[in-house]
């Protein structure tokens, strides 16, 4: 694959997070908004929008930590590898970053047969939507962010800088 | 084994791994362990609990204040809220540098100490202070310190999620944190005027500057009035306040006063919600992790050994004031804020403290952390925005850094000043 590509994937990607972040935050600023309008000059309210709500904190929350990780703005310590020389400092973020991988993979997985469970047994939310819609969010979000800590691995290992 | 993983746990946290993987994994470690083979199928409880994130209506508070923030950092508020404090302050000796404390107060209030004021509020007031003659550490350490200054005074990020994770009133902690707030800001201020004795200001009151101050922020004034009216008023539930908040400084900036344009909206979003996702993940998965303490009983056995050691409350609240400091100079205050208090309320409640006061109390010893050596975030984001040395950011932070212990022993020792109001 030619690097130019591989760079307008970059950019299509990045751009894809940032429309999916604004449509997330806006329909709930939209919802919340509508909601106090509803109750405080039409005396009324829909029943659902409260749900939905707190669904698309769960959703905006797992988009942003998917964006962090691209950007590897995670909330870290990191007290210790600015006292080791390159190499080494390359061996610890390879390994840092493989044990994320792992740990979202793991947590993916599990994710996964958690939505799975529900799909069979046909839970729903807001009084009939399917409940797996809305908890896949938990596998892919997941699943994503283990995909960025696995490529900043391997760059990493072999000596590439990323965007 | 059982103490091997934690132990590489930590060391990979230290060496920089992200801290809602560690967290993720001692509750993945935690469950498995739970059954002598091995509990596979245990696991499923981590994605569960992050779940629950879907179930608190109060955290839609969260991503709508972030958001309202950042927007109104980017605006041209930071600026007319400087001006109108100095209108009000700048003619007293060393004023500037009291106008520098509020307005960083209410700037942090409602960014959620996230390094966002130093940034956005320190370009501004680092050179004002230089041109009026300020000496450059005291200059350094002032804006260094002001950076986590308004931690305590609603609507703060912070407050809103300890309030979440002690399941306590949110508005009671609003109410909590003005007097101690206000003792942090009134010793600080003290200082200041104290240490610029000599520096008379060139400015002069004017009521004229003050009308036209006020004039000009007449969009931002009522902000405060909106929250805290209209949550004590009974009017808005604190997330209701949060969506009104957000959809005001929204069609204020973008379509009143012009500032932010639109093509600015994809970035600020970008920035605020990555801060947002950075804290849910963290609070997701240490609602695994706490639930897996809690099954092992670990905070009921954290309160039998303690209180074997300890009897009474004071010395308590001596050791708890210096395991927050050691514990905020490691951790930030959001994954302080969920992992470690799950563990300590109940054992201060064992010792007839008042899980508001705690709050207080905990994120006053927190705010600390932020300008405490060696890795405080204010120090870097103070050393980064200003091209300093961090040995010089350390030394010019050194002397408010202990008016601020003064003041959280003061907060700590005295329930009354947080709990007058409730």
């Amino acid at each position: 694959m030619s690097s130019s590509l591989l760079k307008r994937l970059e950019q299509v990607s990045r751009l894809t997070e940032n429309a999916v972040l604004i449509l997330l935050l806006l329909s709930m600023i939209v919802l919340a908004a509508g909601q106090i309008i509803l109750r405080n000059v039409f005396d009324t309210g829909i029943i659902w929008t409260d749900e939905l709500l707190r669904i698309l904190v769960l959703w905006l929350g797992l988009a942003g930590a998917v964006v962090a990780s691209r950007d590897r703005r995670h909330i870290k310590i990191d007290v210790l590898s600015r006292f080791l020389n390159d190499s080494w400092q390359r061996i610890a973020g390879v390994v840092t970053c493989v044990f994320t991988a792992f740990v979202c993979a793991l947590v993916a997985w599990h994710a996964g047969v958690f939505v799975s469970g529900t799909f069979q047994f046909g839970d729903t939310v807001m009084g009939g939507a399917p409940a797996w819609i809305f908890q896949s969010i938990l596998p892919i979000g997941f699943g994503l962010i283990a995909y960025r800590y696995l490529v900043y691995g391997l760059a990493t290992l072999l000596g590439k800088e990323l965007g | 084994m059982d103490l091997i993983v934690p132990i590489v746990l930590i060391v990979l946290a230290l060496f920089g791994a992200p801290l809602f993987a560690v967290i993720a994994a001692s509750a993945l470690w935690g469950f498995y362990r739970s059954t002598d083979e091995g509990a596979w199928e245990l696991l499923q409880i981590v994605p569960v609990e992050v779940y629950r994130i879907a179930e608190m209506p109060i955290l839609l508070a969260i991503p709508l204040f972030t958001f309202a923030g950042y927007l109104l950092s980017e605006s041209g508020a930071p600026r007319r809220l400087v001006r109108l404090s100095n209108a009000l302050l700048g003619w007293l000796p060393g004023g500037l540098s009291v106008v520098a404390l509020a307005a960083c107060a209410f700037f942090t209030a409602f960014t959620g100490a996230s390094g966002v004021t130093i940034i956005a509020l320190g370009a501004i007031l680092y050179p004002a202070l230089q041109q009026a003659k300020y000496d450059d550490n005291f200059s350094l350490g002032l804006i260094t310190t002001s950076g986590s200054l308004g931690l305590l005074f609603a609507p703060s990020l912070p407050l809103i999620l300890y309030g979440i994770v002690a399941e306590v009133s949110i508005d009671q902690l609003f109410l909590a944190g003005i007097f101690p707030g206000l003792v942090m800001l009134l010793m600080l201020s003290l200082y200041s005027f104290w240490h610029n004795r000599h520096l008379r200001s060139s400015n002069r009151f004017s009521w004229r500057e003050v009308v036209a101050a006020v004039n000009e922020a007449k969009w931002e004034i009522p902000l405060p009035i909106i929250v805290l009216g209209g949550i004590y008023s009974g009017y808005f539930a604190v997330s209701e306040a949060a969506a009104v908040t957000a959809v005001y400084v929204l069609v204020i900036d973008l379509f009143v006063l012009r500032e932010v344009r639109l093509s600015q909206l994809p970035q600020i979003v970008r920035e605020s919600m990555l801060l947002v996702g950075g804290i849910l993940i963290i609070l997701g998965v240490s609602l695994a992790s706490t639930n897996y303490m809690i099954d092992a009983e670990i905070p009921s056995r954290l309160f039998e050994f303690v209180s074997q050691k300890i009897d009474s409350p004071l010395t308590f609240l001596l050791l708890l004031n210096i395991f927050l400091l050691v514990l905020g100079a490691i951790l930030d205050i959001f994954s302080a804020i969920v992992l470690v208090v799950p563990l300590i309320l109940p054992v201060a409640m064992g010792f007839d403290i008042h899980p508001v006061h705690l709050g207080i109390i905990f994120l006053a010893n927190m705010q600390l952390g932020y300008v405490t050596p060696p890795v405080g975030l204010n120090l870097f984001i103070a050393s980064y925005r200003f091209d300093e040395s961090i040995m010089k950011i350390y030394a010019s932070t050194l002397p408010f850094l202990l008016i601020l212990l003064l003041s959280v022993l003061i907060i700590t020792y005295w329930p009354t000043l947080s709990l007058a109001l409730l």
